[in-house]
């Protein structure tokens, strides 16, 4: 499918999916995060779109509108299309459900994102560091991380 | 024996009956310890691809200065070219590392990265300023990353500094640490040039050049003047 045809298509799935214009070169959508693993197992199952694959998860820290936006990168074998879903989700409390028992290889995609963002996946299985230490004091790609071993650009 | 007294004259002599003398033995062993380093094969990131594979590969190809025999293991390799980021987890694994190599060792640290943190000194939770920080480094070659000829340059440094170096009166004291920084303005024709004129230096003896380098105390002058002719008769009946 066509990009703006994909994007309406998967509009119409279910009220908690609006389209997300900002990006122009693939279709992408915003859902509500309660409804994400719902949503995500349609796209999987439902022939029409078959996004078999969950290519990435990744995470932006918007520190000026004091949200997370989560970013999960869908690719169909069959269709050779992508999609791009974001969730929004608030900084102070960043909490999603776990897409886990959809797209399996989601547990390591968001034990990465848990390590350096700090967004709790609800109902994770495993949900510990990936990369840093355990003993890690704090999530180092917020924006708003400082530890005594960083220094700062001398101005 | 004939590759040593051939590139090393006056370090090792034939004297008459088929027995050699061994006048500089650090001399020899320095020698031989600069022409056969074996490096560790340890790539952390981008420079590992862009220098290190490149200079093993034919084009470059590091087995023309004796250091080709690159080791999966660090118990049987004694040069560590540091290639790439040096990060916090990575850093007890590299001191392991280090510490498991055989004595004498050697470092050569390559790129930004490693010589200083480079592009990531500012503002990151993990990357280490500086190899130097956990293990002492004998060479920098800087660059981001450095050409093949660079790394060639640090390894003809080190070399350099091996022959020169350690003695077994006082072993484990070596010279301090030296950048091997190309001067500007010097291009690829100009390196490959330089390398290939030392190539061929270094397989041209010059035997009588070397005898006149030789300082020997001066009791001795006199003695191996008066006894030259009997030397040289005696070097002919051995071969």
């Amino acid at each position: 499918m066509e990009r703006e045809a994909l994007q309406a298509a998967v509009c119409e799935l279910d009220s908690a999916v609006r389209p997300l214009d900002e990006n122009a070169d693939r279709a992408a959508v915003i859902v509500e995060a309660s409804a994400l693993p719902a949503i995500i197992r349609r796209l999987r199952d439902e022939p029409e779109f078959a996004f078999a694959q969950l290519l990435d998860h990744v995470a932006v820290d918007w520190i000026d509108r004091g949200q997370f936006e989560l970013i999960y990168q869908l690719y169909s074998f069959k269709h050779k299309h992508f999609l791009s879903v974001s969730v929004l989700v608030p900084r102070e409390d960043p909490r999603v459900p776990t897409l886990c028992r959809v797209h399996p290889v989601a547990e390591w995609q968001e034990r990465e994102v848990y390590d350096l963002f700090g967004v709790l996946y609800e109902d994770h299985p495993d949900l510990r560091r990936l990369f840093l230490e355990d003993d890690w004091i704090g999530f180092p790609l917020r924006k708003d991380y400082q530890d005594d071993f960083m220094l700062d650009r001398p101005r | 024996m004939g590759v040593v007294t051939d590139k090393l004259p006056g370090a090792l002599e034939k004297v008459p009956g088929g027995n050699v003398l061994v006048t500089r033995f650090d001399e020899i062993i320095n020698w031989a310890r600069a022409n056969s380093l074996w490096p560790l094969t340890f790539g952390t990131s981008c420079c590992a691809i862009e220098m290190l594979m490149a200079t093993g590969g034919p084009r470059h190809d590091l087995a023309r200065f004796g250091a080709e025999v690159a080791r999966p293991s660090p118990r049987q390799a004694d040069l560590l070219i540091l290639a790439g980021t040096i990060v916090k987890r990575m850093a007890p694994r590299l001191r392991t590392l280090y510490e498991q190599m055989a004595e004498p060792r050697y470092v050569i640290a390559t790129g930004a990265c490693t010589i200083s943190g480079g592009p990531f000194i500012y503002h990151s939770y993990t990357t280490v300023r500086g190899a130097d920080e956990i293990i002492p480094v004998d060479v920098y070659v800087p660059g981001c990353p450095p050409r093949p000829e660079q790394l060639f340059h640090g390894l003809l440094t080190l070399q350099k500094m091996i022959k020169e170096g350690e003695t077994i009166r006082e072993p484990g004291v070596r010279r301090k640490p030296v950048i091997s920084a190309l001067p500007e303005g010097v291009t690829l024709e100009d390196i490959q040039g330089q390398m290939k004129e030392l190539l061929v230096k270094e397989n041209v003896v010059d035997v009588q050049h070397a005898v006149d380098k030789l300082k020997w105390p001066s009791g001795l002058n006199e003695r191996s003047s008066g006894k030259s002719d009997a030397n040289e008769s005696g070097a002919g009946d051995g071969t």
